[in-house]
């Protein structure tokens, strides 16, 4: 997958509002490939409906969104776990771990289906992020901030085109958002997949090609 | 995977599931196997007439006789029972029209006993005896006859017993030559005949159809006469049907056809019965596990829905539930038939008793079998939909 484009795109609860300001909603963008994007927003302008449609469990916007130019809602259920598994990386801005598992098995889980990482690699992520020691605690009993960056070690165990970040630095401190710029964008170079980043003041800390106001 | 999903799993659901499934299903095979068992009792294959066939006559009354009233079927009379739904096939009995006179020699005595006789025929295809006996070929005259059971019991322990004369048994009764006087149209011929069979239910004389032909012929006044009793093979010869057809025209059954027909009526009748309420609590049962998996995944939308995101496809989320489901069911399944089996070593002594051999039990097997295949599929299914429902998230 190389480009993701937005047509005139806008989410069906701000239908009728007119003239929005968005550099995103009823505008033509592109996404592509290799490059870096931030998109700033204040709260509730529908920064994670933009990632739910763009990942596919939401659907309920006007225009049309396309990858390569094709429509993503004619995207069947395997297309969509394809795409899931292969294309694009998501961390969703509440992290959707289990707080049953423990930090590996949640990483675990995704890797079993995706064996992009090894055990070793998965570790020494966690090493640079400072959650190693967590490994084998239950995400239930992590502070937010640690969850946030185990979750992040799960969105980078898989190969991908587009690392989607609905914001990744939310509960972390100037440090940590460092080491997660660092690895998100060597990940992201070895796999010359685009970053596009969502944020609401605490960017992630990575230089972009393009920012949008949402 | 397993681990995640498991929780919320209510074990006590999944019992009473469990329970009430094979509660449901053991009464349904075990009633389709008892029923198996038990059919045997009553389609007695042994016997000369099979159990789905009828001996109509028109009931004699005390009228009838002093006005000399016939008691014949017209044709229209047959033709009416064969239009009737529950009836497959009418034959008539056909009567001798013509003088006869039995004699059997007593060798070594030097004795012979005669009686005046009569015979009666009905077509082959309602005889069930060795067709290499049941011939008659008019070149070499000889004829084979059916007889009555009653009738050597009548004689052996009414007729012989009383006049100080041997018993005989069945074995020396059929090797015993009989000689058959035929007399009319000025003939007066005899020919030899033979026993061949006894007959429990079949309540005269019978001689093969070929040669009541041959003989009315030859013997006989040449007039076509009217059967004054009929032979029916019915569906079912306990049906009230039948009765209440037999009751309207003044027809009547010999023997106790109708009275077994309607123990097999009430048989089948009780067994559908059982098989029905089986059903139900199989259904019940069905309705309790996908009520009890629909809570589940309810409970368990928001880590499905997380499956999902992470890239698992609905069926390697369904997988897990369909497992559960096929463990569940296959164990219900085995169970069942167990129980089934055991039941059945319980109750099969006493009907060996009453002379049942026990039927197969492949029968019962196959219904438990399909049973849960089909409660099972439906439970996939189900899981599927609701898994796939799960794919979209409420805005």
């Amino acid at each position: 997958m190389n480009v993701i484009t937005l047509h005139n795109t806008l989410p069906a609860v701000f239908a009728g509002r007119g003239e929005t300001g968005s550099e995103i909603w009823l505008r033509e963008v592109a996404f592509e490939k290799g490059k870096r994007y931030l998109i700033s927003a204040e709260s509730g302008t529908g920064k994670s409906s933009l990632c739910s449609y763009l990942y596919g469990y939401r659907n309920d916007y006007s225009g049309t969104m396309a990858f390569d130019g094709c429509d993503i809602r004619a995207l069947s259920v395997e297309q969509w776990c394809e795409i899931r598994t292969h294309h694009i990386a998501y961390l969703a801005q509440d992290m959707r771990l289990f707080g049953e598992l423990t930090a590996i098995e949640n990483i675990e889980l995704k890797n079993s289906i995706t064996h992009h990482k090894t055990r070793g690699q998965i570790l020494e992520m966690m090493e640079q992020l400072g959650v190693a020691e967590k490994a084998g605690s239950l995400v239930s009993k992590l502070s937010i901030g640690q969850q946030q960056r185990v979750a992040l070690v799960r969105t980078l165990c898989q190969p991908c085109d587009f690392i989607l970040l609905d914001e990744p630095v939310s509960h972390l401190d100037e440090h940590n958002n460092k080491v997660v710029a660092q690895i998100v964008a060597q990940e992201a170079q070895r796999q010359g997949a685009a970053i596009i980043s969502t944020s609401v003041g605490n960017n992630v800390k990575i230089t972009v090609d393009k920012e949008f106001r949402l | 995977m397993w681990k995640l999903l498991r929780k919320h799993i209510s074990a006590s659901q999944l019992v009473g599931f469990s329970i009430a499934s094979l509660i449901g299903l053991t009464i349904v095979i075990l009633a389709v196997q008892f029923y198996q068992d038990v059919k045997p009792v009553f389609s007695d294959e042994e016997s000369f007439i099979k159990k789905d066939y009828l001996i109509v006559t028109r009931r004699v009354s005390t009228a009838g006789t002093l006005l000399g009233g016939k008691n014949e079927f017209s044709p229209e009379a047959v033709a009416d029972i064969q239009s009737q739904p529950w009836c497959r096939k009418v034959g008539k009995f056909s009567s001798n029209d013509y003088g006869l006179y039995a004699t059997v020699s007593v060798s070594g005595v030097g004795q012979s006993m005669g009686t005046m006789l009569f015979f009666e025929s009905i077509p082959t295809e309602f005889i069930d005896v060795d067709s290499r006996d049941w011939k008659f070929d008019p070149s070499r005259p000889e004829v084979p006859v059916i007889m009555s059971r009653d009738y050597l019991t009548l004689y052996n322990f009414g007729f012989a017993a009383s006049q100080g004369l041997p018993q005989l048994s069945e074995g020396i009764v059929s090797k015993v030559p009989i000689q058959f006087t035929l007399r009319g149209n000025g003939l007066n011929e005899t020919i030899n005949g033979r026993i061949v069979g006894f007959s429990n239910r079949l309540n005269t004389i019978v001689v093969p159809e070929q040669f009541m032909q041959w003989s009315n012929k030859r013997y006989g006044s040449g007039l076509e006469r009217n059967p004054s009793r009929l032979i029916v093979e019915v569906n079912s010869p306990g049906d009230v049907k039948i009765q209440r057809y037999l009751d309207d025209h003044g027809y009547q059954v010999a023997g106790d056809k109708m009275q077994q027909g309607k123990s097999q009526y009430f048989l089948n009748l009780v067994v559908t019965i059982v098989i029905i309420v089986g059903i139900i609590i199989s259904l019940l049962s069905f309705f309790v596990l996908m009520l009890s998996i629909y809570l589940l995944l309810q409970k368990n939308t928001r880590k499905l829905q997380d499956l999902l995101l992470l890239g698992y496809s609905p069926a390697q989320v369904s997988r897990t539930y369909i497992g559960m489901v096929v463990a569940i069911n296959v164990a219900v399944l085995v169970v069942a038939i167990v129980v089934m089996l055991v039941a059945r070593l319980c109750y099969l002594p006493d009907l060996k008793a009453l002379g049942a051999t026990g039927g197969t039990v492949t029968v019962a097997i196959v219904v438990a079998i399909v049973i849960m295949s089909l409660i099972t599929a439906g439970n996939i299914l189900a899981i599927r939909r609701k898994i796939a429902a799960l794919w979209l998230h409420g805005a």
